[in-house]
């Protein structure tokens, strides 16, 4: 698995509901992933109707311990499916993280 | 005058509402299949009711006129056109192979159909602990069912999710309801043509105050609870307005779906029709059929825990050694 990963979680934007997760039980999933939906949401509405600079591709939150990596999986007609994955900062290349993730994230919905 | 608010919990000090009874029926009927791992219909009597399939315990589909099912959802919100839904549906309805010839013919992936059938499990099950339950009764006929989740979803979860969803609702100042508000364009309403993007042209395009959430969930494709949050976003925003009053608007061609997506006027199931019927009887655009109860037809298993697409693919690769799966989500707000 990615290093440094510690869960991982398909949430949808509309509902903030937790469509899928794997990796360490105890992390509190269910509120990040709604907040995370939120932000999402609040991200793509500062972006504008038209969209100028194109659409929300990922978003990266940085505390001094974690990473946590949010990236657009579909978004269509009103309804977004977002990754959202927390990473122990400590164990984790940001850089490198975020590429392998990048490059996942097609399979997810194969 | 305050309307009895269907879908909310009960006020701080109140007895035993409605809605406790609700979930308390419908929680109890869940768990007590998956104790026993039972398999069969779950007939849910009430409004809008509906039949639950149960597979060793699980939940694998919902029937219920209260939400969109997940061949509405696929069909409407054009994941999957119709065209290639009716050849599929041909060949693979009668035998129950219609999801995994779906994805065979590369139609819709099936991580992305995964997640359509477990959000419309998710959205069904929300419109039937929102509403009333009389009664709950399994039969051991299994039903047969369009898109079966398979594995089925854990019933815990499920039940997890709809409260989590009611605790949203309730917790806002003055939330929509889901079954009887109706929007109209607000006075921000941009003009007609406008782009705004995150799916609030179509919602603005079909607001012409006799729709609810619910209705419009049909007629979109979209989930009922994610239109009901988006409804209140978009009041908030100026851009509709709710009113428990059916208006009465002239219906101009605006106010119809738009051109390839379904006729206004089956936003609400209708009664009969399609699905999994007969093999050769191509579905156009299936509804379900209401039977006593309020229940209705469709149904088809899904997952089991969100958990599953081989545990997030174990836990995004490169050197796996995956971490346990997280059960279902238990709690949460939006």
């Amino acid at each position: 698995m990615t290093a440094g990963a510690r869960a991982a979680a398909v949430i949808d934007v509309g509902t903030g509901m937790v469509v899928r997760a794997a990796g360490e039980a105890g992390t509190d999933l269910p509120a990040a992933a709604a907040s995370m939906a939120d932000e999402a949401r609040s991200a793509t509405g500062s972006l504008g109707p038209g969209r100028g600079g194109g659409d929300l591709d990922e978003i990266t939150v940085t505390t001094t311990a974690r990473i946590h990596l949010t990236k657009v999986l579909e978004f269509r007609q009103g309804d977004a499916l977002l990754l959202f994955v927390d990473f122990d900062r400590a164990l984790t290349n940001q850089a490198l993280a975020g590429l392998q993730v990048g490059e996942l994230t097609p399979a997810l919905l194969a | 005058m305050d309307l009895p608010r269907r879908g909310l919990p009960p006020t701080a000090d109140a007895g035993p509402s409605g809605q406790d009874v609700t979930v308390a029926l419908l929680g109890q009927a869940l768990l007590s299949c998956a104790a026993d791992r039972q398999s069969g219909a779950l007939r849910v009597y009430g409004e809008p009711g509906g039949t639950v399939h149960v597979v060793d315990g699980g939940v694998a589909g919902i029937d219920t006129p209260g939400a969109p099912g997940p061949d509405v959802v696929l069909l409407r919100s054009g994941r999957v056109p119709e065209p290639g839904w009716q050849d599929t549906f041909t060949v693979a309805a009668a035998d129950g192979r219609m999801g995994a010839e779906l994805v065979r013919r590369g139609l819709i992936g099936s991580g992305q159909l995964e997640v359509v059938l477990r959000a419309a499990l998710a959205d069904s099950i929300f419109a039937l602990m929102s509403g009333q339950v009389e009664e709950c009764r399994m039969e051991s006929v299994a039903v047969p069912s369009l898109l079966p989740l398979d594995p089925p979803a854990d019933p815990a979860w499920l039940l997890a999710e709809g409260m989590r969803r009611l605790r949203v609702l309730a917790s806002m100042p003055n939330p929509v309801r889901h079954d009887r508000d109706r929007v109209m364009r607000g006075h921000r309403a941009p003009p007609v043509g406008s782009a705004l993007g995150g799916g609030q042209d179509g919602i603005l395009a079909l607001a012409n105050g006799r729709r609810t959430a619910r209705d419009m969930g049909f007629a979109l494709g979209s989930g009922v609870y994610a239109l009901t949050l988006e409804f209140a976003r978009m009041r908030e925003a100026g851009l509709l307005t709710v009113s428990s009053r059916r208006t009465v608007t002239r219906e101009s061609p605006r106010d119809r779906a738009p051109a390839g997506e379904p006729a206004p006027v089956s936003d609400t199931p209708a009664p009969g029709a399609a699905g999994a019927g007969p093999a050769g009887q191509p579905a156009e655009l299936p509804r379900r059929r209401k039977a006593a109860g309020g229940q209705s037809r469709r149904s088809q298993p899904g997952s089991g825990q969100p958990g599953s697409s081989s545990a997030l693919l174990r836990l995004l690769r490169p050197g796996s050694v995956p971490g346990p799966e997280i059960p279902g989500p238990e709690t949460g707000q939006k």
